[in-house]
């Protein structure tokens, strides 16, 4: 295997080509959505299909501004409100930890890290009856507030579990000088380490909003009241009532994955950084 | 406070750092763990929710819940569909790794654009293939019917006999790129000075596969294999929104069966039983992966 050495003519247009096809086959679904969300709905029912739209109808879109069914706009604004809160306390909480748990030896510390560790791995359905009757309890059903602070819960590890390896890479030294220069621990903390882990919490709060834009189960099982839900769980129950409106349903699973895409297109080198240094190094 | 001074005065004020994370994950995630397993020693329904006192039926939940035939199948359907797709989207996911790996104008570009599918939210995949399983209006059944490998459109949600292979092969498309990019950043970690040596040994392609890459990746084997393990088993979202467990409750995995006995069926002490159940067998998955990061770490 030639790992190093780069391919060069005839067979790298080759490889070019067979992975343009590959790349064909994997993210057709995406293509198919987003072609179908423009097609008018005696369109997607033609047989044989197209390809490409033959008249680009943006009615689905623009049906959703107004007080359509459903308020797509609506919906994503709440999302937009509960993913950026739950990225804020991530970020807020997680970052201090990560900076305990990568630089300072005490007691008990393995046991947190584990323990962190193990939350990652566990299943919603364990969480949300508990966590129902607890937010009954705590009248915050049907309120914003119960699903970013479910959501936060995935957040947090993740964050922590990958900040952890930052922290605990960067030099010694740089913190003895900044103790020499009059900084206290939390003075250096805060001037020194945070901003060279600075990519590091980067990666932390694009997931934390990832994982809360995407949630469906915190979002619909807390917040029961259609107006107040966030995108996935109005885009399920719009898929309960008008299961065979393709074109409309399409269009708002395009607008869900916008800011996805937007994330995907600007921050890849984050996120791909992120998903290896946090499942592999644990 | 002369003693907390000087207790806080080396390393333990790392523990000053770390308890605002530690509080909030015990009040919402250490403390529904516990209530969930006392919830399963109750019997607490819509009426008793918010009772004082909840009647304890010690386990009665879980003799009833085992004899319970959606349960059983649900069981069945779980490992099934984590066994299944664990082996396709790994093999998959190695073979494209392997495939991008070599250095040709567009790995690293397309390599980065394949990752989208695991990206979008769930349910907007179970949507979108939702759509595309459809039996009048998908693009699978018109594909497969053009190519004549079907003559009649299959149902393929609504039928038992399919529905289940239906969410596997979206399970796999979410799985494949997370399965790649993990193993691309392994074989990338192995150095290339042993090819360079095993060809000059004589050894082919074959040979150093399994000679040379499969040992040395096989760490990163390992927790893909075990985090993939963790994240098909709890799989939720996908299956809730394709079927919700039908058709007549032939797709449900423990996490939707669960999900069913709380919130559709409103006997929240039977749901916290079967999650209880999931939760049993992820936790023993899950000290596995930690005995193999933990032995890193001590490396």
């Amino acid at each position: 295997m030639d790992l190093d050495n780069k391919l060069r003519g005839r067979k790298n247009v080759l490889m070019c080509i067979v992975s343009i096809l590959i790349m064909g086959i994997l993210l057709f679904p995406l293509y198919w959505i987003l072609v179908t969300s423009l097609k008018t709905e005696q369109e997607i029912f033609q047989i044989p299909p197209t390809l490409f739209p033959t008249v680009f109808n943006t009615k689905s879109y623009v049906a959703q501004l107004g007080n359509g069914d459903f308020n797509m706009f609506h919906s994503f604004g709440n999302s937009f409100l509960i993913s950026v809160s739950c990225m804020l306390i991530s970020v807020i909480l997680s970052v201090p930890a990560s900076y305990g748990l990568g630089r300072y030896r005490f007691f008990g510390k393995k046991v947190t890290t584990l323990s962190f560790l193990v939350t990652q791995m566990l299943p919603v359905s364990v969480l949300l009856t508990p966590m129902f009757i607890m937010f009954n309890k705590m009248h915050l059903i049907n309120s914003p507030l119960s699903a970013i602070l479910s959501d936060a819960t995935i957040g947090i590890p993740f964050s922590i579990l990958i900040l952890k390896n930052y922290f605990a890479s960067i030099p010694k030294e740089l913190e003895e000088a900044s103790y020499i220069d009059g900084c206290t621990r939390f003075s250096s903390f805060r001037k020194i380490m945070v901003p060279i882990a600075f990519p590091g919490v980067v990666v932390c709060a694009i997931f934390s909003f990832l994982y809360a834009w995407g949630d469906l189960a915190y979002g619909m099982t807390f917040i029961q009241d259609q107006e107040k839900r966030p995108i996935t769980a109005g885009i399920f129950n719009f898929m309960g009532q008008y299961g065979t409106k393709w074109s409309y349903l399409t269009a708002f699973a395009v607008v869900t994955i916008i800011p996805v895409a937007l994330i995907f297109i600007f921050m890849q080198k984050y996120i791909i950084s992120g998903l290896t240094s946090g499942a592999v190094k644990g | 406070m002369q003693r907390i001074k000087k207790f806080f005065r080396y390393d333990n004020i790392g523990i000053l750092f770390v308890l605002p994370a530690l509080l909030y994950m015990l009040i919402f995630v250490g403390y529904p763990i516990v209530s969930n397993f006392i919830l399963s020693f109750q019997d607490v329904t819509v009426k008793t929710i918010n009772a004082a006192v909840k009647p304890f039926i010690g386990i009665s939940n879980y003799t009833k819940l085992l004899q319970d035939s959606v349960l059983q199948h649900s069981v069945w359907n779980t490992l099934l569909f984590t066994v299944l797709s664990l082996l396709l989207q790994f093999s998959l996911g190695f073979l494209l790794a392997l495939f991008f790996t070599k250095k040709f104008s567009f790995s690293k570009p397309i390599r980065g654009l394949l990752m989208m599918p695991w990206m979008i939210p769930v349910t907007i995949t179970a949507l979108m293939f939702k759509f595309m399983f459809s039996s009048n209006v998908g693009i699978i059944n018109q594909v497969l019917q053009s190519l004549q490998i079907i003559a009649q459109p299959v149902d393929w949600l609504t039928s038992p006999g399919t529905a289940m292979f239906a969410l596997i092969f979206t399970n796999i498309w979410i799985g494949i790129p997370f399965n790649m990019i993990l193993l691309s950043s392994g074989l990338t970690l192995i150095p290339k000075e042993l090819y360079e040596s095993a060809a000059i040994d004589g050894a082919n392609k074959v040979q150093t596969f399994f000679k040379i890459t499969i040992p040395l990746l096989k760490p990163t084997i390992q927790s893909v294999l075990i985090l993939g393990f963790v994240y098909t088993f709890k799989v939720f979202d996908l299956v809730y929104v394709m079927t919700n467990g039908g058709p007549v409750n032939s797709t449900h995995l423990l996490s939707t069966y669960s999900y069913k006995l709380s919130f559709s069926l409103f006997k929240y002490s039977q749901g916290a039983t079967a999650a209880n159940i999931l939760f049993v067998i992820l936790f023993c998955v899950s000290l596995v992966y930690m005995k193999l990061v933990y032995s890193d770490e001590e490396a």
